[in-house]
């Protein structure tokens, strides 16, 4: 019956709709083919064709083909492709259960597309649908935990900011680690003035993720290729009706912790408490009021006055929860996304507008994008096709200051909880009533506003020659327009003295690329398959850059740079970068098992030196799918079985431009312009090369029931691209060369399965797992170390040690005897007061030992549930703050409340020295301030339900979907900070990673949403 | 049709095949080899030098800053949220302190710049060569004189063949090799580099310097640059240190002299020789205090002043109060005396005057510093060259609104220098060179000298400093 009612719905929509008249229309319904339950988003395409479509929500589909076309080909998620011949105008299809990634999917590979069976390397794919409508603003965030060796980490919780993509480990010490990211073909520039640049992108409009690991896969991207590529790919439309899709989701973000410091009782004894302290160390006794005069006591009592404003410290009359106030406690997102695709045979289109207004969970902080896409194909004629696949958006993003900035609001946690916020009169307290400046002051008359407007796209024409060989040209550009602005009012911290700060700062990008290459398939007597592949790419990157500033408004409500009564300063630079670049490849598969592949790349760029300004980058791979063998293709356990090794260079070139000539630039003293050396040159300057093995074993059981992949890889940094100190007294500090070498070595576990699959209802688990072993072989042979030491962190390099390690005094805790900071010496037992007598220890390692992530997707009747875990594990924290948060009260700074267990008495063991106000006692950088930073997260739950049909239909609705998105609802760690996933933006680096320093925590979300489908 | 596009397939695979488009140029920046090739060129560099020491980390204010904090003696607080002055005002500093550090670091850039001037001096127009050559030597040794002050043991500390001073470095480098580790000379060999090269300095400059400004700037507002006077005022430190007090005597006379002759003279009130505005070009307003020799010119469009930075507040523009004016110190002020009334309270602490306001000239030698280093030298002695000790005290004493003195002792020239000059970065240097104590540490104590940064220890092998 309802079969039926399902099929009429169909004919009533066909009703309505537009058909081409030399097409036939098929109707059908998908359903699995062990219970008969409908299979709603299954793919359905005409054989021979790319026109097609996906099932609706009850398994129902209806498809234009062509008059002349005989079968459909249907494939869903989890199940086995099938072939049908259409003999009618209906057609029912049941599918049979199949591994949860097909390995018929045809991932994108480096200028072309290969079936994921026939691959050598190492490529994880990722789909859009599976990240569509995560509440985060950038689609790295999205992505994290969902990639095997892919470590993803937000520098803080402050949203549209910095993220750090660390595919395989980090190779290089100085030249960039990030991946090389491509949009439909075209590499795009990730530089901006401020904010992240891939923030820019709807990732509701990706169609599919693909992240190139190994060198076989990336090398094709060679100088470029060093940290690994994502390949990014928009939706495309498909032949046949048009769909219509709606998407609203609302929700609200909250931080995921909070830190616990002292309330105004705890400050007010805990400060005497150290001031009396410290003049006891000076023979002082404050409590006798002769010698009171003079003392640390009244020092601290008078301050404790002064914080106090208007209200009394003595009897706890203010007790401010600054913390609190850092929050927006009312933060939301809001989403909306309209989507449109379709076509027919000759034209497919996709185009949709979104909009995204995300709040930050941080005062001040909020991020809105609007963007809209329009992806364009056209067959021309059966020889030629064109299109165009274009993204413009605008980001506008209101910003908190850096970390390190008084300004940002979380370091108002260093206020005194005895400070009111606000004077008698309503007035913001700043100082010296408040212990610094107060950040709230930026809550009123300030603005610091970043909007860019982002343009990337790129049309296309493809030739067919021959049924054989191709010939494809693309042009791309990514072009992007960026403006800070920046307005500090009367009574902030920049605007106090000048009668108001404001600067306005232009960034424009300019990148055009264009790629042209051939390709070649041909099947010689039904063995042996081969596809060639032969181009060149060039791409130019051009850069300016201005700046205005000025001071003294004459109001606040008037703040661009019209009304500046001085304009203080201007200036505009201006930089340029280009690569050209050849490369082929080359794959060969015999008789379906034996697989081959080699490529290389050649690439000239303007960023090297006289003598090594070309680069050649090889790869080659094989593979041996043994399950085609005779031996096995009968098995009933082992279903797909292939073993693959691939070994290749590539090379990284992210460094400054022009690092390689020796420069004067400009100086300036008493307004006159002058010279000045900046940089030694260096003929010799050569890409850092990644030399790469990898070996992969990738399975399907019980016909692909369950499917994995395991890979082992070395990955070998050579010619390191290095800043190496050089003796100051040169006058340089640095210069860049390429010397020293590193390693990464590792191994990555991917597993799906499909637990159960009965009477309606299905359990698939997805889970990834990898380790990596980051080492540096050598840096310029001479030395080993390169401490780290600044007093505040420890991030060092050492031979034989993970990039970054935190090098430095190991704290022994508090003398039981008097309450001194205790270091270790060199022999790791004997301690002693002295910091500069401290030996130092490697005390820990802000790289992860594993990182892994595990969904679980639920489907029962129309009800999902997909709940993903995602962890690291192994890795440090170093709180830079530490120094002044928790720093037995050393200064007026609030305290976190784990200086209550400071030492007192003689006999008290604890790790918290005695409480000694300006003494400095145990604040220097050292493991007192390292603490693991591992943890798992419950990184996102979504509910959905898909409303049934016999619903829909009275409403003509396609498809609707109601949904609830969690987002980091839970965090398991022992950090004892905001978050663990933590890396402050005002000194992330490859060097330095694994620091907090008044670091926002992650965004806790929840939202809601509804998605309709016409 | 076919054809066409094979052959537009082909070339445009050439297209880009052209060095050229790779061979690209920087826009802010130019090659080695044309910066030193004219004499306009030359003298830029020159005017880089000077951009080199008017640096935040040199004399733009943290030279000035570090002196004071070593001197400290609790007459000043360091309070601020820095750890790295902190460390120095404490005397516990770790090897690793970045202010101390940069300052190491800024000042052989600055060194590197002059020495490049010096490498092209026959380049320059034959009627400036002189007077190029004397600024960029005096700005190296101004360098060296700091380092050794800052980073070696006292002159006065004796043993000046064996105790280490700093690395010489005196030609510009053009690439990093073994040879650019260079050792540390003794301090003995720093002060004799550092007095041939003012005393060669002072021999070319001329009395004033008329600089890279426009004809229009008034001649009071060229005393930013290099002069005679100020060569000479340098030696007279140099001197003092040396202990040399005749020697620092007579270089004090000439400054005076020069100085005099070509329209220096003191401020007519105390008040008046600090906070002053540097000309905003294109107005040629002569705004800079007549008293000062020397001085790093500060303006909103260039120069740092991190000496307001850390002394003022933020009601002018300061960081938070960082330093903080102790009651001893007050307390050596007569109650009438006009230096007493430039403290003033904000911030909820007592502040330094003299570093309120932001793009203020940075004094670097005062005329009113000669005449007591020339009153000093001259009391020592028991000459009266150029004037008598008692009236040269006087000069200071009686702007302050004081009653004029009748009779001087050492130790009253010594507290009118103290009082006169406080808080202007010459704490620690008179602190060694008159063997005081501070904080309870010897004016030759390990803790009153800086480490060598850990980083030169690392990468040029140096030697760090006992006790480090």
């Amino acid at each position: 019956m309802r079969k039926t009612a399902g099929l009429m719905l169909t004919v009533f929509l066909l009703s309505v709709q537009m058909v081409w008249a030399q097409n036939k229309t098929v109707i059908g319904k998908v359903t699995d083919g062990k219970d008969g339950s409908p299979i709603p988003g299954a793919s359905v395409t005409v054989k021979g064709s790319r026109s097609g479509t996906t099932s609706g929500s009850d398994g129902t589909f209806s498809l234009s083909v062509p008059e002349k076309s005989t079968a459909l080909i249907i494939s869903a998620l989890g199940f086995e492709s099938q072939e049908i011949t259409i003999t009618g105008s209906t057609v029912e299809v049941s599918l049979k259960a199949g591994a949860t990634q097909s390995l018929d999917e045809v991932v994108v590979v480096g200028y072309g597309g290969k079936i994921k069976k026939d691959l050598t390397g190492n490529i994880a794919r990722i789909k859009g649908a599976e990240v569509a409508n995560t509440p985060v603003t950038n689609f790295t965030q999205a992505i994290q935990g969902r990639a095997a060796g892919v470590f993803v980490e937000a520098n803080n919780g402050k949203v549209g900011e910095g993220v750090k993509v660390r595919i395989r480990g980090g190779g290089s010490l100085t030249a960039g680690n990030d991946p090389l990211y491509v949009v439909d073909g075209i590499p795009i520039n990730t530089d901006g003035l401020s904010g992240n640049a891939l923030a820019d992108l709807n990732f509701n409009d990706i169609e599919t993720f693909d992240i190139l690991k190994d060198a076989s896969a990336a090398s094709i991207y060679g100088s470029r290729a060093a940290g690994g590529v994502v390949i990014i790919t928009t939706k495309k439309g498909r032949a046949g009706k048009t769909n219509l899709g709606v998407n609203f989701q609302y929700g609200t973000n909250k931080p995921t912790g909070y830190r616990k410091f002292l309330d105004a009782r705890q400050y007010v004894d805990l400060l005497r408490e150290a001031a009396i302290n410290s003049d006891i160390i000076e023979g002082v006794d404050p409590l006798d009021p002769a010698q009171y005069p003079g003392s640390w006591l009244q020092f601290a009592e008078n301050r404790l006055t002064r914080y106090s404003g208007y209200s009394d410290w003595r009897n706890l009359e203010t007790n401010t929860d600054w913390q609190k106030l850092a929050f927006n406690d009312k933060a939301t997102t809001k989403m909306v996304d309209i989507t449109a695709s379709g076509g027919n045979d000759k034209t497919r289109f996709y185009i949709s507008g979104g909009f995204n207004d995300v709040d930050g969970i941080l005062i001040l902080n909020n991020f809105q994008r609007i963007s809209s896409r329009f992806n364009l194909e056209h067959d021309a004629s059966n020889k030629v096709k064109i299109g165009i696949n274009l993204g413009v958006s605008r980001t506008v993003g209101n910003r908190n200051n850096l970390d390190n900035a008084f300004q940002t609001p979380m370091q108002l946690v260093a206020l005194a909880p005895i400070t009111p916020v606000r004077d008698l009169n309503g007035v913001l307290y700043n100082t010296p009533t408040t212990t610094y400046y107060n950040g709230l002051i930026e809550t009123e008359n300030s603005t610091y506003k970043s909007t860019t407007f982002r343009n990337i796209g790129n049309v296309f024409l493809a030739y067919k020659f021959t049924k054989d060989l191709a010939f494809r040209t693309e042009f791309g550009a990514d072009i992007q327009s960026q403006n800070d602005v920046l307005f500090r009012g009367f009574r902030t911290l920049t605007g106090l003295s000048t009668n108001g700060y404001g600067q306005s700062d232009w960034f424009r990008n300019f990148t055009y690329n264009t790629n042209n290459y051939f390709t070649y398939t041909k099947t010689i007597a039904e063995k042996h398959d081969i596809d060639a592949t032969l181009g060149m790419s060039y791409q130019k990157f051009a850069q300016d850059f201005s700046s205005v500033y000025g001071e003294d408004f004459p109001v606040e409500d008037l703040q661009t740079l019209a009304s500046a009564g001085r304009i203080t300063g201007g200036t505009t630079t201006k930089t340029e970068s280009a690569i050209v670049s050849y490369f082929g490849r080359a794959n060969y598969k015999f008789n379906n098992k034996y697989l081959f592949s080699a490529s290389v790349r050649a690439d000239g760029s303007s960023k090297f030196g006289k003598n090594n300004r070309y680069g050649i980058f090889p790869a080659v791979s094989a593979g041996w799918i043994l399950s085609e063998e005779s031996f096995l293709s009968s098995s009933k356990l082992i279903s797909f079985l292939k073993i693959r090794g691939s070994y290749g260079i590539n090379g990284n070139d992210q460094i400054g431009n022009f690092s390689q000539l020796g420069l004067f630039g400009a100086g300036k003293y008493n307004n006159q312009s002058g010279l000045v050396p900046t940089q030694l040159p260096n003929p010799d300057l050569a890409w850092e090369k990644n030399k790469q093995l990898d070996i992969g074993l990738d399975f399907g059981l019980w016909g692909n029931r369950i499917s994995g992949e395991i890979d082992y890889y070395v990955r070998n940094t050579e010619d390191l691209l290095y800043s190496v100190p050089v003796p100051g007294t040169s006058g340089f500090t640095t210069q860049l060369v390429n010397i020293g070498s590193m390693q990464n070595k590792g191994i990555e576990f991917v597993l799906n399965s499909t637990n159960i699959k009965s009477r309606g209802f299905t359990w698939t688990s997805s889970f990834n797992l990898a380790k990596n072993a980051n080492k540096i072989t050598k840096l310029d042979g001479d030395q080993t170390i390169i401490p780290g030491n600044d007093g505040r962190y420890l991030n060092s390099l050492l031979v034989g040690e993970a990039i970054g390690v935190f090098y430095g005094p190991k704290f022994a805790g508090a003398d039981p005897a008097n309450g001194d900071a205790l270091y270790y010496l060199a022999d790791g037992k004997t301690t002693t007061n002295d910091y500069n007598d401290a030996a130092s220890f490697i005390v820990g390692n802000p790289n992860p030992d594993w990182i892994g992530g595990l969904t679980n997707t639920f489907n029962y009747k129309g009800i999902e549930l997909s709940v993903l875990f995602q962890g690291v594990f192994g890795n440090q924290i170093q709180n830079g703050g530490g120094g002044f948060m928790s720093a037995s009260f050393d200064w007026f700074d609030n305290q976190t409340a784990d200086q209550l267990d400071r030492w007192q008495n003689p006999g008290d063991i604890t790790q918290v020295p005695q409480l000694r106000l300006g003494y400095g006692n145990g604040i220097n950088a050292s493991s007192r301030y390292v603490e693991d930073g591992g943890y798992v997260r419950l990184k996102n739950v979504t509910l959905a339900y898909n409303i049934p049909s016999s619903i829909l239909s009275k409403l003509k609705i396609r498809s609707a979907r109601i949904y609830a998105t969690g987002v980091n609802l839970a965090t398991f760690t022992d950090y004892t900070g905001w978050d663990p996933e933590v890396n402050t933006d005002y000194r992330a680096g490859n060097r330095n990673q694994g620091s907090d320093f008044y670091a926002a925590p992650q965004i806790k979300s929840l939202t809601f949403g509804i998605n309709l489908g016409f | 049709m076919k054809r066409n596009i094979i052959i537009l397939s082909i070339l445009s695979l050439s297209v880009a095949s052209c060095d050229k488009k790779i061979e690209l140029f920087p826009y802010q920046s130019v090659a080695e080899e044309i910066a030193l090739t004219s004499d306009a060129n030359v003298k830029k560099v020159l005017n880089g030098a000077y951009d080199g020491i008017s640096d935040g980390d040199l004399y733009g204010g943290n030279i000035l800053l570090f002196s004071e904090l070593l001197a400290a003696n609790d007459e000043i607080r360091w309070e601020g949220t820095f750890n790295q002055p902190d460390e120095i005002w404490q005397k516990a500093m770790i090897t690793t302190n970045s202010f101390v550090r940069d300052t190491w670091l800024d000042a052989y850039d600055a060194i590197n710049r002059a020495n490049n001037v010096l490498s092209a001096i026959n380049i320059v127009a034959t009627a400036d060569q002189n007077r190029v050559k004397g600024e960029a030597l005096f700005i190296r040794a101004c360098m060296y004189f700091e380092l050794v002050k800052l980073y070696a043991k006292p002159y006065s500390a004796g043993s000046v063949t064996t105790n280490l001073g700093v690395p010489l470095i005196l030609t510009p480098t053009r690439g990093i090799d073994e040879s650019s580790k260079v050792p540390r000379s003794t301090v003995e060999q720093t002060f004799t580099q550092i007095l041939a090269d003012f005393n060669e300095a002072e021999s070319l400059l001329p009395a004033i310097n008329p600089g890279p400004v426009p004809a229009n700037i008034a001649t009071q507002s060229r005393f930013v640059y290099a002069t005679k006077a100020a060569a000479a005022a340098m030696l007279s430190r140099v001197y003092l240190q040396m202990e040399n007090y005749p020697a620092a005597r007579d270089a004090a006379d000439r400054a005076i002299s020069s100085a005099t002759a070509n329209g220096r003279s003191l401020a007519s009130s105390y008040a008046g020789a600090f906070n002053t505005l540097a000309p905003a070009f294109p107005v040629p307003t002569p705004s800079i205090s007549t008293e000062y020799i020397y001085s790093m010119t500060v303006s909103s469009l260039d120069g740092a002043n991190n000496m307001h930075l850390y002394w003022s507040i933020p009601a002018y523009g300061g960081r938070d109060g960082d330093v903080s004016i102790q009651p001893s110190h007050l307390a050596l002020y007569d109650p009438s005396d006009a230096r007493l009334a430039m403290f003033y309270t904000g911030a909820g602490d007592v502040r330094s005057g003299k570093w309120q306001q932001q793009y203020r000239v940075l004094p670097i030698i005062r005329l009113a510093e000669m005449y007591l280093t020339r009153a000093e030298a001259n009391f020592r002695a028991g000459t009266a060259i150029g004037a008598t000790p008692l009236d040269d005290y006087n000069r200071t004493h009686q702007r302050a609104g004081l009653t004029a003195a009748v009779a001087v002792t050492l130790a009253d020239i010594l507290l009118e220098r103290k009082l006169e000059l406080a808080h202007e970065g010459h704490a620690i240097a008179d602190v060694k060179r008159l063997k005081l104590s501070v904080d309870g540490f010897a004016y030759n104590a390990n803790e009153l000298v800086f480490p060598i940064p850990q980083r030169e220890v690392d990468a040029a092998g140096l030697i760090q400093n006992p006790g480090y």
